[in-house]
């Protein structure tokens, strides 16, 4: 977001207070140049005396780094003493900013946060308009080494006597963030290890597993994670002097024989049923009594309607219908015969529990019923015999309820079973903190080996030999398509193009070019084995416009770097940045010229091809 | 002393004064604001009326006893004296007075001191010294803010190695920064003295300063230890890592540490970083497995005092701070006038 205050005004009253050179920070690229662009017609000037010799200053510089002779900014640097310097520059012009900026030629620079981190050039007067800062898609707030980065622009040693910090405010702006940031102690930092393919082959080329376990226990990382297990050392130490009282004592494992005793014990208890005031015989009969059912009530022969529970006493209910052709509800335990007769019907849910027509049926069925019928015998299951079962289990096997530290256990177990799981925990993490790096080496050294980089014993093998060699991000992918031979024989351009695409890692949106149909194809197949290695290493996100960008560069070498700017919306710093990582890319390849002379010449060529104009300017 | 001549009196005095004068006469006095207050205290009956004014004169006798004596202490210890706490103005109607700048927040005595130093010869911090002399039998890890003259304890370590015929490899984070310094070390040293190896760029590799990045340095050391390059590891006196601060960066810090630990025992290493927060854990851990002993040389003063100022979207320019300059660690008070500022423009964004 913008400060709320106007740029113009903002260095006129910077300039009134004397309070020039000052270093703006703005949250976004697009918010520098815009500030930029408000100077344009503005009565903000600088002398002419001072506007001659930024001239005369850019002039010469444009001598060694003929890329900004017609830089955009240049009139308003002449004119009015202040310029932008983001990422999304050229490094000469950036250069040349900073040189100006040295010689205190220019009043004001507008910067984005990523200044503060990289190269040095410090200002009398620092102007922080924000808070926080766009990581990633979302606004985190600014740390306090952050801010104090910032803040330590302000004040040239031999230069200034004081330096000078200016809030604005912009929207979204937090004093507290900034008050906290300037007067507070940095946080501390934390080791980032990671383990990665090409520190394992290269450790296992010159080391063997035990002296390698020992160079990973040297590293930061290992320090804070012992400074962490010590202080979780400390605590087990007090919980192991809490468990002290709670030793061996009749049992010599006593806590865990009171959990078993306790587990069964109140599985023992969860095994009577909970209301079941059914007798034994009335529990046998109800599996009988469904609709269709005939039975005998002691008023004469009736049909089952429907099996229900009466609301108040949980008591099983019937509803039937007798041979006069009425429906009563009669009690469960009422029936005195169950007959071995049943007719078939479809019960329905609401009063008559059947279809009319069916009713009917069923009256008639009830009048011409024959003198005798079979009864359905019914067997009472004896009482299951689980229960004495078990509470004989519980008395023999477990000496506990006769045991003399019965009380005892019974009033310790909670607090003895808390601190006991609590102390397994603790030794838990305390050897996963100890391991956790070595067993990383481990998974990463297994990978290779299944990919077969490495022999079973842990020995480079041909592959494993070169490959040690390509030691930048997306390693296994770079290698895995070496050995697949998707580079023999391609052209120049094409790989600078894919590899391009590999290196870029930023999701900074560009636009859509052309592709060209022989990079479309090379890049499905890259895509395909990236995806296919997804589980050992994250792909890279392989925009195939940058793989454009790359390729168009290197295969047209009459192509300029102003129009190869003007043919993509990425900014020039962006375009500048992609080629000189995808350079160091090629250089990874070129260094594999004693096993892979045909490939490393392609990206000999394609490095040779790709330094010209800006590229070949920087030393 | 008539009614609105006392209204004016008492809506001049902080309101805990006020308080003071309703303990024991206003009900639950401390729940009420300012204007109310003074309401209350000016409807009691006349019999009591006289009391308040006898009491209100005392307070506004010690009041100016006391402003008397501060003002001769601030005069007395110009340097830390904090700008007199504001109290607000009221106009006769008794509403703040939000108007153009106060002359309460003097801006020439926040101004003050701005400017060019002396050209002054340059004498080197104790600390700067102390670092040097460390290196002589140890590692060093320099803990100092921005710009406050780390490089000059490289210049200085680089010119003790090179004096005792030692190769010395510079190492940066950026490969920007790595030209510079390669250009400031060539004015410096000379340039057959001075080399530079980046990622593409490979300039007089045999001379005895080497300047580099990181990552060139750990690819080094790795082919240094499968045997395939011969470095002159066994002349290399002293390794220097600028803004080691990067240790943390989430992407490349693990070069750092990879560098460190493959680092050869004879050569002496000096981290450079910004203040960090634990530079102890670090000085620590060298000590740990390194073995010559590693000192720590922390500085968290900056050699220019650091000012806060607050800048209105009006264009008025205010202390930020109660306290002039701008201390580590000692908590902070925004200034008054920056406070009512900025919960202006929180409720009126747009002006």
């Amino acid at each position: 977001m913008p400060p709320a205050i106007h740029p113009v005004d903002l260095i006129e009253i910077l300039r009134q207070h004397r309070l020039t050179p000052a270093i703006v920070f703005l949250t976004s690229r697009r918010a520098c140049d815009e500030a930029i662009d408000t100077f344009a017609h503005s009565s903000a000037r600088v002398s002419h005396q001072r506007s001659e010799t930024i001239r005369t200053f850019l002039e010469k510089f444009a001598k060694d780094f003929p890329s900004i002779e017609h830089h955009p900014l240049i009139p308003v640097v002449q004119e009015y003493g202040v310029a932008a310097h983001h990422a999304g520059h050229l490094p000469s012009w950036k250069i040349a900013i900073e040189e100006l900026m040295r010689q205190g030629l220019l009043d004001a620079v507008f910067a984005t946060t990523t200044l503060a981190a990289g190269v040095d050039f410090p200002a009398r007067t620092v102007v922080i308009t924000q808070s926080s800062v766009r990581k990633s898609q979302d606004f985190t707030d600014l740390t306090i080494s952050e801010i104090q980065q910032l803040a330590g622009r302000g004040g040239r040693r031999g230069k200034d006597l004081v330096g000078v910090v200016v809030i604005t405010p912009s929207p979204y702006i937090d004093l507290h963030i900034l008050g906290k940031g300037l007067t507070g102690y940095p946080e501390p930092i934390d080791s980032q290890f990671v383990v990665s393919y090409p520190m394992v082959l290269n450790l296992l080329k010159a080391h063997n597993l035990d002296q390698i376990e020992g160079l990973l226990a040297k590293s930061f990382a290992q320090f804070q994670l012992n400074q962490r297990s010590a202080i979780h050392q400390d605590h087990l130490d007090t919980i192991q002097e809490q468990l002290q009282p709670y030793g061996p004592r009749e049992c010599a494992d006593w806590v865990n024989q009171w959990k078993v005793f306790d587990l069964a014990r109140r599985r023992k208890s969860h095994r009577q049923p909970l209301v079941n005031n059914d007798t034994p015989f009335l529990t046998a009969c109800l599996p009988f009594l469904t609709p269709g059912r005939l039975i005998g009530l002691p008023k004469g022969p009736a049909i089952v309607l429907r099996q229900y529970r009466s609301r108040g006493t949980f008591a099983p209910m019937l509803s039937v219908v007798r041979a006069k052709g009425t429906i009563g509800e009669c009690p469960a335990h009422s029936v005195t015969q169950i007959y071995d007769r049943v007719f078939e019907f479809q019960p329905s849910r609401t009063l008559p529990w059947c279809p009319p027509h069916v009713l009917h049926q069923l009256k008639k069925e009830l009048s011409q019923l024959p003198a005798r019928l079979p009864t359905v015998p019914i067997l009472t299951e004896t009482q299951e015999a689980d229960d004495p079962l078990l509470a004989e289990v519980l008395t023999e096997e477990f000496p506990c309820p006769t045991c003399p530290s019965h009380s005892a256990c019974k009033k310790d177990f909670p607090l003895a079973s808390k601190l006991r799981l609590k102390s397994q925990q603790l030794t838990k993490t305390i050897q996963a903190l100890r391991d956790g790096l070595w067993h990383r080496f481990q998974q990463k050294a297994e990978v290779l080996h299944k990919f077969g980089y490495l022999t079973a014993g842990s020995q480079l093998t041909v592959d494993g030999e070169w490959g040690r060699l390509i030691r930048i991000n997306h390693s296994l992918l770079i290698t895995e398509l070496i050995r697949m031979d998707a580079f023999s024989g391609i052209a120049p351009g094409l790989l600078a193009g894919v590899m391009a695409s590999i290196s870029h890692d930023d999701d900074r949106p560009g636009s859509y070019m052309r592709l060209p149909s022989g990079l479309a194809s090379v890049l499905t197949q890259v895509r395909a084995v990236a995806d296919s290695l997804s589980p050992y290493e994250p792909p890279p996100l392989l925009r195939s416009d940058v793989a454009a960008l790359a390729e168009r560069w290197i295969g047209n070498p009459q192509l300029t770097w102003a129009s190869l700017v003007r043919s993509t919306s990425m900014a020039e710093g962006d375009v500048y940045r992609l080629l000189a990582r995808t350079l160091e890319f090629l250089s990874q390849l070129y260094g594999l010229k004693v096993t892979h002379p045909g490939l490393a010449d392609i990206a000999h060529s394609a490095m040779v091809a790709m330094r010209r104009e800006v590229l070949q300017e920087l030393p | 002393m008539n009614h609105d001549d006392l209204k004016l009196e008492l809506l001049n005095l902080p309101v805990k004064y006020l308080h003071q004068m309703a303990r024991g006469r206003i009900h639950r006095h401390f729940r009420l604001g300012k204007q109310r207050l003074v309401e209350l205290i000016l409807a009691f009956p006349p019999d009591q009326r006289l009391a308040i004014e006898a009491e209100l004169q005392q307070i506004q006798k010690t009041r100016q006893e006391r402003l008397a004596l501060q003002e001769a202490r601030s005069a007395a210890l110009p340097k830390i004296s904090s700008p007199p706490l504001r109290s607000k103005v009221l106009s006769p109607k008794g509403k703040p007075n939000f108007g153009p700048p106060q002359p309460s927040v003097n801006l020439q005595q926040i101004l003050e001191g701005i400017g060019v130093p002396e050209p002054m010869p340059f004498v080197p911090d104790p600390w700067q010294t102390e670092a040097v002399e460390y290196l002589a039998h140890s590692d060093v890890i320099v803990s100092a803010p921005t710009g406050s003259g780390k490089t000059y304890v490289a210049i200085q370590a680089i010119k003790q190695a090179m004096a005792l015929n030692q190769t010395v490899i510079y190492t940066s984070p950026l490969k920007a920064l790595s030209n510079t310094k390669f250009m400031e070390f060539t004015q410096l040293f000379g340039s057959d003295q001075v080399g530079i190896l980046t990622g593409d760029r490979r300039d007089n590799a045999q001379a005895p300063l080497l300047v580099m990045t990181t990552e060139i340095l750990r690819n080094l050391l790795y082919d240094a230890a499968s045997g395939e390059i011969d470095l002159r590891l066994h002349t290399l006196g002293l390794v220097i890592l600028d803004e080691s601060q990067y240790l943390a960066d989430p992407e490349r810090g693990v070069v750092w540490e990879e560098t460190i630990i493959l680092c050869p025992a004879q050569a002496r290493l000096l981290l450079l970083s910004a203040s960090i927060g634990n530079p102890q854990d670090l000085a620590e851990w060298l000590q740990a497995i390194r073995p010559i002993p590693c000192h720590l040389v922390r500085h968290a003063k900056r050699s220019v005092p650091l000012r806060g100022l607050y800048l209105h979207p009006t264009g008025q320019l205010v202390p930020l701070f109660r306290n002039q300059d701008i201390h580590q660690g000692k908590g902070y008070h925004f200034h008054p006038e920056t406070k009512r500022l900025f919960a202006e423009y929180e409720i009126k964004p747009f002006i």
